[in-house]
């Protein structure tokens, strides 16, 4: 399943040729062992809520990956799409009962439109003022939305309304039903990722992010590729966001537009490998798993803040030891597709 | 009449209370900007050492008994050593480029600093008293903090001497060679490395004396160094990332603008213009008022 290499050769196959590199079985059998764990014996709501945790968060970093991994861009604040999302979808429930169907559409156009006029603003720039644009347009969001209390629930965040398991309201007493949703996603997210590395604009990404210059050269538009990238990644993340905000029920500053979080959003793709579509689902589940192990470990000598550190250790040892990441580790020249 | 008058001596009160924060904004950022001009690199581990010079200067005043201020010198001794391993651990690899891998190289620094003060110290805010904190001085119509006073002239003195060790001595021009062109500097018999991580060590000890000036009257807890960050990061961009002088300027001038937005509009927000402005001067003039030219 590791990204097949892009070359000449292969852009004159068919893209269903490129993509369907392995028999079908081997796609599908990952997908259907997931969906039958809960039918497991032993398998309780703590197993399942912890899958679906990981499964949010790999989803939300293969959705950090397309402009990070592939398109070169440090996107230090995709928090700010997930918070759009989130919060867009949580108002429009709770104050006017829209379902979070249609809110989450608002969210991601809402979302699209930020990204606009930050991409517009920064992509034109070396690639370090856009990574600070990112942390100051999070952290205005951070502040903005503990003022506005009215609308947001202020510092304390926004709780959405219970309605009991609906799927119009898309809750659910049991976690189960996100379990399959966030698969739905996760399946998703990989296949656009694939067919991006597959395609043309992939192509065109991968060319700016190694070369800006180079790209140029050769006719590649360079900032509308970016552009272009990052709004791609802004909708995924705000999509993603409601399955966020619908399984956790609610939604605060922090949570939203946080440093942190915006970490979590980029350690899956990292510790998995860059660029890759299988990298994000590798370390999203890595990342949940280190974290329920250090969630136990902080409770058990009572000292908070373990997971924290952890990260921040994988971080370190990634980039420096392995900046392939995971993947780059298990297969020597996998993950062609990987940032350099 | 008299209205007008009283929201022009507000005005005043706001941007000399806005000169003395921003100076320490200024000293806070001074460091961050060098390492950028000499090395490239983007310290987002930089707050956090802020911090730990925050809790040096906690321990010095609690723990000690010692006047905060006394310690600048051990703090900055301290906190030059941190950097150093810092920079021969992960920063050495990234000398040059400002890259993805450095940017998160950086996070990854500042959480696990972040995370050890945390273990150390806790997780609650402490806070340091010096003989001026809490004291005010009353100057006709207007008062001022005489913890900010005195920080304000530890940044303006700490500024100036780095730009005088930059300018005056022969490890300052060999600085300045390396950050002009690595190779040529090494041609000419520079040792690259011996001056990237004495100025990082420069950089990074300016950032702990910050941090112990500021615990004077600003509180500490592990998290500090993620809020200061921004501020850090646009006094640097608005005043030129890699220019010393104009980094400190820039801190005075995102002091103004903090002070007057929180006293005359509303000190919940007082740092959304700031962000605004961060985000005007990437799309209109990257390198500041007086950054090094972009690349």
């Amino acid at each position: 399943m590791i990204d097949a290499p892009l070359t000449t050769r292969d852009i004159a196959r068919p893209l269903r040729a490129r993509l369907l590199t392995r028999p079908l079985v081997f796609y599908l059998s990952p997908i259907a062992i997931i969906a039958l764990i809960p039918l497991l014996p032993f398998v309780n709501n703590y197993i399942i809520a912890a899958m679906v945790r990981a499964l949010i968060f790999i989803a939300l970093g293969q959705a950090w990956n397309i402009v990070a991994g592939i398109g070169g861009q440090l996107s230090l604040g995709h928090g700010v799409f997930l918070g759009l999302g989130c919060y867009t979808t949580g108002i429009l429930f709770n104050k006017f009962g829209v379902p979070p169907w249609i809110g989450g559409f608002a969210g991601t156009l809402i979302s699209l439109a930020v990204a606009l006029v930050m991409g517009s603003m920064t992509l034109r720039m070396r690639g370090v003022f856009f990574a600070l644009a990112t942390v100051a347009v999070s952290l205005a969001l951070v502040q903005l939305s503990r003022h506005f209390v009215d609308l947001t629930g202020g510092a304390d965040g926004l709780a959405l309304k219970f309605v009991g398991t609906s799927l119009w309201a898309m809750q659910s007493r049991s976690p189960t039903p996100f379990l399959y949703a966030g698969l739905a996603f996760v399946v998703a997210y990989y296949w656009t990722t694939r067919w991006l590395l597959a395609s043309r604009f992939g192509l065109e990404m991968r060319a700016v992010r190694d070369d800006e210059v180079a790209a140029a050269a050769a006719g590649v538009a360079a900032f509308r590729t970016k552009l272009t990238g990052f709004l791609l990644s802004a909708a995924l993340t705000s999509v993603a966001a409601v399955l966020y905000i619908q399984y956790y029920m609610a939604i605060d500053p922090e949570a939203a537009f946080g440093l942190s979080q915006a970490i979590q959003l980029q350690l899956p793709a990292l510790l998995g490998g860059l660029g890759t579509a299988l990298g994000p689902v590798i370390g999203g589940a890595l990342m949940i798993f280190l974290s329920e192990i250090t969630n136990w470990g902080s409770t058990k000598i009572g000292v908070e803040g373990l997971d924290i550190l952890a990260y921040g250790l994988m971080l370190l040892v990634v980039i420096l030891r392995a900046p392939k990441g995971l993947i780059g580790l298990i297969v020597r020249d996998a993950a062609r597709g990987a940032t350099k | 009449m008299a209205g007008t008058e009283a929201v022009a001596l507000l005005a005043l009160q706001a941007i000399l209370s806005g000169i003395l924060v921003g100076g320490v904004y200024g000293i806070l950022s001074v460091g961050l900007s060098l390492a950028f001009g000499v090395m490239r690199i983007v310290n987002f581990a930089h707050g956090e050492l802020v911090m730990y010079g925050m809790y040096a200067g906690v321990v010095a005043s609690k723990n000690l008994s010692i006047e905060p201020l006394l310690i600048l010198p051990v703090s900055f001794a301290l906190m030059a050593l941190i950097g150093a391993a810092q920079y021969q651990i992960v920063f050495r690899h990234f000398v040059g480029q400002a890259t993805l891998q450095q940017l998160l190289a950086a996070i990854g620094c500042a959480l696990v600093l972040q995370m050890i003060a945390q273990l150390i110290f806790g997780a609650d805010a402490r806070t340091a008293s010096s003989n001026f904190t809490g004291k005010y001085v009353v100057l006709g119509p207007f008062f001022f903090s005489q913890a900010q006073i005195v920080a304000c002239i530890v940044a303006v003195v700490a500024t100036l001497a780095v730009s005088l060790l930059l300018q005056l001595t022969a490890w300052g021009k060999a600085v300045r060679a390396v950050a002009d062109d690595l190779e040529a500097a090494e041609v000419v018999g520079v040792n690259s490395q011996a001056i990237n991580i004495t100025a990082f060590a420069l950089s990074t000890g300016l950032a702990g004396l910050a941090g112990t000036v500021l615990v004077t009257y600003f509180p500490t807890s592990p998290s500090v160094g993620f809020s200061l960050m921004p501020i850090i990061i646009i006094a640097t961009t608005i005043g030129g990332l890699g220019s010393i002088g104009g980094t400190f300027l820039g801190g005075i001038f995102c002091g103004v603008i903090q002070q007057v937005t929180a006293m005359m509009w509303n000190s919940a927000l007082q740092d959304v213009p700031l962000y605004l402005l961060l985000l005007l001067f990437i799309a209109l003039r990257p390198t500041g008022f007086f950054g090094l030219r972009s690349e």
